[in-house]
């Protein structure tokens, strides 16, 4: 196809805006998908998808659309509203010229309309301004038109007022697409260069890559080479989304589409790469994809020790598909070999477990989030502290540093008040407060990401009755009064029970969690001593008395291997209990402790 | 898939045989026993005899009917089981000790000498308590009065050896009523005393009520000191405490019972009955059409099978043996479990620690509980069974 015929854009917009739903009007308007196989959120083909009703991972599709007798070929990219998986937006936007950014005019502007248009700017991306949810009774297009206009800089007076649920005006926008989407700038005739944007594993047919080409053209049979891995394949199929994969001969200079190599090596793709002809002359790189930015760290183990393995490969197919996750190999010594994950936020996290469960079947154990902590010890120098354990002891380091989180956040004006309050509550330092009109503000502060990982959002939405919104990015980090918070057992100190807090946090929190070990460790033979300390300074006790009576009264030949395993069943499988000296901790206790925050 | 039909145990091996029927059932028992009402008693009478023929050792050095209620056959009935367990077994020249279990209901001056004619030398009668309340919160069947009536009858008959069953803790009970229980069940001097802290089983009818509030368990400073209290006075009485919850006369201690505390090979028959042969143990099919069904089909009604570690054996062997008064020896434990390990004896370690910590004491080659250690057995067992590896 003519690459001047060829449009490429993305729906961006806050979540729940309806940008799947729209996509599933143009599939529908331009005859992509026959109605009888029709359904709402079309691209939204993942079980968690459906489930949650939010789009996750970006979606590509080829459409054609007729606009005064030329047909034109579009390439839409659905993408996930959900701050969690801005990244999945990022890089659906560099396979593209334009954006169509929709707002639901019934909540106007929301944070991620806000943070999602900026990304859209950065990428010099035409941006359409369209307006949905106008079905509704208390659709207000025109005010939130100006809320565009006022809060991003975009011209949006022409702004086409849809609903997607309908499909009113939904051709209009098609065709301002055609009209305003500049075609791809590459060159049909240079040598081939194609970006690498997604990837997913298929059993049977190995990885199957997602790209758009920049320059030249791919075919079938084509021996192909990887920039950055440098690993050469023939390509055995290559096609467009419709959304079905389709074969077809070659895909084009502006074109998106995929290929299939009966490609089996994950490490061999990389989401980002540059593709090339094996043989073909030196060509630039291209400029391919930021690091995602981790936010969250949680650790995830195998319930069962031997699926250690399995959890790898698990994890490294998820990678494929999902290029902002990322884990390494962690040992704790209480639960044992597991991974160390980096996540974009808690949202991100739950999916990512809930797939491992589900679609590969792994059991496992999730410790509760944590962020990366940064020291700057006595000569200067900074590193990295992932967990509480790998922390030195005060008097090796100058500095303890945690990472700070721009929040800004979008109300209604009458919330200003408690806003202010649980952000001033959660260690946030005020920055800013702009009007967007007349009755919504943006408040910004920069509050510790520790502190935003576990409620703050659910308080957002609760002390603004649910119209909040909020959005944030890393700013760096701060120095504050810090401290490690260990647990001692029997004078032990537990590494996996410890933690780094605020110092004056310290006191509750370690009330709080030996509150909860008392809860889950068994009494023993002997007396068990829980202590919460700061260094020498201990901070709170609990003692779990001696058991005084555990004797079973009849034990004969029936009834041998009941009893038995009744006493085993504390123990069932070795990961249930750890030992820390001769105390058993049941893997319970670290949960509890672990993963509980959220929840107390 | 089935497990496959066991072989015939050696020569000697104890035999142990399941009668699944009581008059009723007692609200805190967990055996498996059903009531006997409208149920085929000869029916399970040639199964188990029919199972007997395929399974059951020759010359066995011990012999306990269980249940359930032995006593509750009526005597041809008795007779029909002995004779043919003796035809296929030829326990009554070889046996050293043949118990069955009796409960007051069921056990009067001509049920006690069918049973001693019929080559049965033991007789254990359960009478649980002197306290007819209590006898009626336990739903049994008979008062105290009608199992004191038992004893005398089997004593009267000749029993050479009576075991008496009492349970002690039980809802309401006081300290003193039950030592003064104690006193009385003494003087009547039976070989050997089982007196049992209450538990609340699992499918239970006690578990259910304890849960819903419907009854409530004893302190456990109450349980602990009728614990200690029992032992005390039978000890006085001449009666040694030899395992947890049993004490006799010396060398009337159940030959029988001792079987399992040493980890010893036994052959069990009947429903639910279980088996340990070489490092394997082993149950039978419960449910009494499944068991009947099988038997007719098979012979055997085997229905689980485990397979023991050697680590799992050795703990076990200190397991059941540290519930004996005389502790474990830790060379022949590893010999009866057939433990051959290379280095160092894992539970030598934990039995070390445990000496530290005074839970255990080691006198000459053997390792014991301390007093201290006593009321936790089972805390110091798991320690065995979950620290070994
Ligand atoms: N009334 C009305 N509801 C709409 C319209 N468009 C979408 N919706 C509803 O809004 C909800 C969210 O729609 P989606 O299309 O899933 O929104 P999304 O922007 O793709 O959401 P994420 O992908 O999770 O960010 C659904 O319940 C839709 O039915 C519309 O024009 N009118
Ligand atoms: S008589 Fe014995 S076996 Fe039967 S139910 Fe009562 S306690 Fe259980
Ligand atoms: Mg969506």
């Amino acid at each position: 196809m003519d690459p001047k015929l060829i449009r490429n854009f993305s729906i961006i917009a806050h979540i729940d805006h309806g940008k799947s739903t729209l996509a599933d009007r143009m599939l529908e308007i331009t005859g992509t998908v026959q109605a009888r196989e029709m359904k709402a959120q079309l691209l939204d083909d993942m079980e968690l998808e459906r489930e949650r009703g939010i789009t996750i991972k970006a979606r590509a599709v080829t459409i054609l659309h007729e606009k005064d007798g030329v047909t034109y070929q579009l390439n839409l990219i659905d993408t996930p509203g959900h701050v969690d998986f801005h990244y999945e937006v990022e890089k659906s936007l560099q396979a593209c010229e334009g954006s169509v950014l929709l707002v639901d005019a019934s909540q106007g502007v929301e944070a991620q309309t806000v943070a999602n248009a900026y990304l859209a700017i950065e990428a010099d991306h035409e941006i359409i301004p369209v307006l949905n949810k106008i079905d509704l009774p208390h659709a207000r297009p025109d005010e939130v038109a100006e809320e565009i206009e006022s809060s991003l800089a975009i011209e949006a007076t022409d702004a086409i007022a849809v609903s997607a649920k309908s499909g009113a005006n939904v051709d209009l926008v098609l065709d301002r697409i055609v009209e305003r989407i500049p075609p791809p700038s590459g060159d049909p005739e240079a040598p081939l260069r194609a970006l690498i944007f997604d990837a997913v594993y298929d059993e049977y047919r190995g990885i199957i890559v997602y790209l758009r080409v920049v320059d030249g053209s791919i075919r079938a049979r084509d021996r192909i080479r990887m920039m950055g891995t440098g690993k050469v394949y023939e390509t055995v199929e290559i096609g467009r989304f419709s959304p079905k994969m389709k074969k077809c001969e070659s895909l084009q200079a502006g074109e998106v589409g995929y290929f299939v190599s009966n490609i089996k090596q994950l490490g061999d793709v990389r989401v980002g790469d540059t593709l090339i002809l094996d043989k073909g002359p030196a060509v630039e790189m291209l400029p391919g994809y930021a690091e995602p930015q981790h936010m969250v760290f949680a650790d995830f183990y195998p319930t069962n020790p031997g699926d250690y393995e399995d959890m790898r490969d698990a994890l490294e197919t998820l990678c494929l598909s999902d290029s902002s996750l990322s884990f390494e190999p962690v040992t704790s010594d209480a639960l044992g070999f597991g991974y160390r994950c980096g996540f974009l936020g808690l949202l991100h996290m739950e999916i990512i477990q809930q797939r491992l469960e589900r679609e590969h079947d792994l059991d496992m154990i999730q410790t509760a989030p944590s962020v990366t902590y940064q020291v700057l010890d006595r000569h200067g120098e900074e590193h990295w502290v992932h967990s509480p354990g790998a922390l030195p002891p005060p008097d090796q380091y100058e500095e303890l540093r945690e990472p700070i989180a721009r929040v800004s956040m979008l109300v209604p004006t009458e919330f200003i008040g408690p806003v202010m309050t649980i952000s001033t509550d959660h260690r946030g330092v005020f920055v800013r407060q702009e009007h967007l009109s007349a009755t919504r503000v943006q408040i910004v502060f920069d509050i510790p990401l520790a502190e935003i990982m576990y409620d703050f959002y659910d308080k957002l939405k609760s002390c603004t009755r649910g119209f909040g919104t909020l959005n944030y990015e890393i700013t760096g980090y701060k120095a504050d009064d810090l401290v490690k918070l260990q647990i001692l057992v029997n004078g032990k100190e537990v590494d996996a029970l410890s933690s780094i807090v605020h110092r004056s946090r310290a006191d509750t929190r370690g009330r709080a969690v030996l509150k909860k070990l008392r809860k889950e460790i068994p009494r023993h033979l002997f007396e068990v001593r829980l202590q919460a300390a700061i260094g020498s300074k201990i901070l709170a006790r609990e003692n779990i008395a001696a058991l005084r009576k555990d004797v079973t009264a009849k034990c004969y030949g029936g009834d041998i291997t009941r009893k038995r395993k009744l006493l085993e069943k504390q123990k069932a499988g070795k990961r249930r209990m750890r030992q820390v000296g001769d105390v058993d901790i049941p893997q319970k206790a670290f949960l509890s402790v672990l993963g509980g925050e959220s929840k107390s | 898939m089935p497990p496959p039909i066991p072989s015939r145990a050696p020569r000697g091996t104890p035999l142990y045989v399941h009668l699944p029927f009581c008059a009723a059932k007692c609200h805190y028992c967990d055996f498996f026993s059903v009531a006997d009402e409208g149920q085929d008693l000869e029916g399970m009478i040639d199964a188990i005899l029919a199972e007997a023929h395929v399974r059951a050792p020759h010359a066995p050095r011990t012999v306990f009917l269980g249940g359930g209620t032995p006593s509750l056959l009526p005597i041809p009935l008795l007779r029909r089981l002995l004779d043919g367990l003796e035809q296929v077994t030829a326990f009554r020249d070889h046996a050293v000790e043949v118990t069955a279990e009796c409960n007051p209901e069921s056990l009067d001056g001509e049920k006690a000498r069918a049973l001693l004619d019929l080559g049965v030398g033991r007789l254990s009668i359960g009478l649980q308590s002197l306290d007819d309340d209590i006898l009626r919160l336990f739903g049994r069947v008979h008062d105290a009065a009608m199992g004191l009536c038992a004893y005398e009858a089997a004593r009267d008959a000749g029993a050479p050896n009576v075991n008496v069953d009492m349970i002690h803790s039980a809802p309401g009970l006081p300290t003193r009523t039950w030592r003064e229980h104690l006193r009385r069940i003494l003087d009547l001097e039976p070989d050997h005393l089982s007196a049992y802290t209450l538990t609340f089983e699992e499918q239970t009818r006690f578990r259910t009520w304890l849960e819903q509030g419907r009854i409530e368990r004893q302190a456990e400073e109450v349980e602990l000191l009728q614990f200690a209290i029992t032992r005390e006075a039978c000890s006085a009485a001449g009666l040694e405490a030899y395992e947890i919850s049993n004490h006799a006369r010396p060398g009337r201690e159940c030959r029988h019972n001792l079987v399992y505390w040493h980890g010893e090979p036994y052959v069990g028959i009947g429903p639910s009955a279980a088996s340990k042969l070489g490092h394997q143990r082993m149950g039978n099919l419960r449910a009494i059409p499944a068991y009947l069904g099988a038997i007719e089909r098979s012979g055997t009604a085997i229905d689980w099978l485990e397979e023991l570690s050697p680590v799992r054996r050795l703990a076990e062997t200190w397991w059941l043996g540290l519930r004996l008064s005389e502790g474990v020896d830790p060379a022949r434990a590893r010999a009866s479990a057939g433990f051959e390990g290379a280095g160092e004896d894992p539970a030598l370690a934990e039995a070390e620690r445990l000496v530290e910590r005074g839970h255990l004491e080691r006198v000459g080659e053997r390792y014991r509980l301390t007093p201290r250690g006593l009321p936790v057995a089972d805390a110091v067992a798991r320690t065995f069974l979950t620290r070994l590896h």
